[in-house]
């Protein structure tokens, strides 16, 4: 008889948890780690990139994407999960052009992709995404960095870390970033970070990182891009860490 | 007697130094009957952004609710006044969203932007833009006003000068204009505040 | 062929509407009341075809009283006449559109100021001190405009009426018999006799 009506996967447990959220949380948790550091110049955002089989071709693998030009993206979680809620931004993005002939600032698109979130975990027949974003924007207020959350939650952040080694890499952020930080030394740390968790051989394929700022380049209307580092620029930065 | 000539009326925009102004007439008629003489066609949206919609006053009265509740909710949720700019463009896909039954309006958008920025522009019925650097004209005047503003209209006017050359060229026009006329009102938008007079013209 | 007129005076406004119902050639009646209250303050004098005037005046009547019950206040005249005019111009762009004329005459009682808004069907709304629709408006307009002025009194605003009706059923080809006159102030509507 009870299954007869369908509830929301999502329905309150006596003690007031949504206990479906907190499993997606424990999806993002396993997941790989992710990485984001705001500085005075930018926004860099890296993440590790490790295929399950060395036969896999991993240059076909996107984990940091473009949103639109001065926005950029990054999950710790269900890879499947993103490329919906990437889908959604971009259109998100492009709609928002559509009208007002321009890209949306990062905290608006933000909001835009929080609702999305916020809206599986209350409607019927759905789950919440398992999936933790990063995501970094510049607009005329400057460089941002937030995280969305499985529960449609966000936060703007300095330096934020999510996945298997966030509470490592928190700390070692913590130690490590200053309010005067540039986008230069903040991919180093970012690097570092990833580094501090990371097991086997680190190389300019096993991780991604994606940059927007005033030092990475412009659109044409002058404002600045978001564009991810290309595994050669990747090798240049590891060898100088080594 | 075609939509956008059935209630009269004319607006005009003008780019100053630092500065721009926009300007209607305050008549409301039906054809060659007068109604009112209270009604302009330009409208705030920002503290330093005005659109004139000269044309059927039934779509003039409705595009002002729906900008004014658009701009509205634009400002609670970007937690930021609209640029002129991007109003214009936010005009534009809100009249091509009516593209096989268009509102019947010739709007005209001016104000000055962040960085104090004069920005005006014109558009058709259906939201194709017009972006000038000098003046932008609208309504069954329009043809007075081209030939007027063509004349007197001159670069770096200051806001002092610029309400003289725009409300001098919009009475030159009315005046010789049936739809339109009965008074007018000019907006001159400086970065410090917005100047706002009434003109006393023929009443005929 | 039908016609309104309003005036607004000191605090109060007058409205008058000529009582003749016709159908093509032919008058049917001559005690015809063009109007409905919306609310104790707020009455709409309408013209236009048959069918269409008075279910939509009864329309607009019903959903302000509905929101003065629902709401525990009633609407005052200025949101009334943007309530009645956006439902014209929603109707001017649907398959069959109203073709309604409207005078809106209300007392707004939180204000302490009276209010008369001239609406036509295409649902382009202004307010003035004294409008009209209708053929007798070319005459009545222009009479207005050379006698009306802000202080108006009761007495004042009934003589001009007077006046108006009289020079309507002088000049005016077709035939209007009679007017219903009514007047809005604090006290609410009533209507009145000259």
């Amino acid at each position: 008889m009870t299954d007869r009506y369908s509830f929301s996967l999502t329905t309150f447990s006596p003690s007031g948890k949504l206990v479906q959220i907190e499993y997606a949380l424990n999806a993002v948790s396993q997941g790989v780690t992710s990485i984001g550091i705001k500085a005075t110049n930018g926004v860099v955002i890296a993440t590790e990139k490790k295929a399950a089989s060395p036969l896999i071709d991993d240059s076909s693998l996107e984990k940091v994407a473009n949103v639109c030009p001065n926005i950029g993206i990054v999950y710790s979680g269900m890879g499947p999960d993103f490329r919906i809620l990437l889908t959604k931004a971009r259109k998100a993005a492009q709609k928002y052009k559509r009208v007002y002939g321009e890209y949306p600032p990062t905290g608006i698109l933000v909001k835009e992709v929080a609702s999305v979130m916020q809206e599986f975990t209350q409607s019927g027949g759905v789950r919440p995404f398992g999936v933790s974003l990063l995501i970094a924007g510049h607009d005329e207020t400057g460089p941002s960095l937030y995280q969305v959350d499985p529960s449609g939650s966000y936060w703007a952040w300095k330096a934020s870390a999510m996945g298997k080694n966030m509470v490592n890499a928190k700390t070692f952020l913590e130690k490590r970033y200053n309010d005067d930080i540039e986008l230069e030394d903040a991919v180093h740390t970012s690097i570092l970070t990833l580094k501090e968790g990371f097991e086997g051989q680190m190389t300019e394929n096993s991780i991604e990182i994606g940059v927007i700022g005033s030092a990475v380049g412009y659109t044409e209307d002058q404002k600045p891009i978001f564009r991810k580092l290309t595994p050669s620029e990747v090798k240049d930065y590891l060898a100088n860490i080594a | 007697m075609s939509p956008g000539s059935y209630n009269g009326g004319a607006v005009v925009a003008m780019i100053g130094k630092n500065c721009v102004a926009i300007a209607s007439d305050k008549r409301f008629g039906v054809q060659m009957q007068t109604i009112g003489t209270e009604f302009s066609k330009v409208f705030p949206v920002t503290e330093k952004s005005y659109v004139g919609l000269p044309g059927l006053t039934t779509d003039t009265q409705t595009l002002q609710e729906i900008f004014r509740f658009k701009a509205n909710m634009y400002k609670l949720r970007e937690e930021r006044e609209i640029e002129p700019r991007t109003l214009s463009k936010l005009v534009s896909s809100t009249l091509y969203e009516r593209r096989w039954g268009p509102y019947f309006v010739h709007p005209l958008v001016a104000g000055l932007d962040k960085n104090n920025q004069p920005f005006i522009c014109a558009m058709d019925l259906i939201g194709c833009i017009t972006e000038t650097c000098d003046f932008v004209v609208g309504g069954t005047s329009e043809e007075n006003l081209f030939g007027i503003c063509e004349s007197v209209w001159e670069p770096d006017l200051e806001p002092e000068d610029l309400f003289e050359t725009i409300s001098q060229a919009l009475l030159c026009s009315i005046d010789r204009d049936c739809f339109a006329g009965w008074g007018a009102v000019v907006h001159v938008i400086t970065p410090e505040r917005v100047i706002t007079r009434t003109l006393k013209s023929r009443m005929d | 062929m039908e016609c309104l007129i309003g005036i607004v005076g000191k605090d109060f406004v007058l409205v008058a509407a000529d009582a003749t119902a016709t159908s093509s050639v032919n008058i049917f009646k001559t005690d015809e009341d063009k109007s409905r209250d919306l609310n104790k303050h707020i009455i709409m004098l309408y013209s236009g075809e048959a069918g269409d005037a008075v279910n939509f005046a009864e329309y607009i009547q019903r959903n302000v009283r509905f929101y003065g019950i629902k709401n525990g206040i009633e609407l005052n005249p200025k949101a009334a006449a943007t309530f009645t005019r956006r439902e014209l111009a929603q109707s001017l762009r649907s398959r069959k559109p109203y073709m309604v004329n409207l005078l809106i005459a209300g007392y707004d009682i939180t204000k302490t100021t009276p209010h008369l808004y001239w609406i036509d069907y295409l649902g382009s709304s202004i307010e003035a001190p004294h409008v009209a629709h209708g053929y007798g408006s070319y005459y009545t307009v222009s009479f207005l405009d050379k006698h009306h002025h802000p202080d108006l009194t009761l007495e004042e605003a009934k003589i001009l009426i007077k006046k108006c009706i009289d020079e309507i059923k002088h000049r005016l080809i077709l035939n209007l018999p009679d007017f219903k006159i009514k007047v809005v102030d604090k006290d609410g509507i009533r209507e009145i006799v000259i």
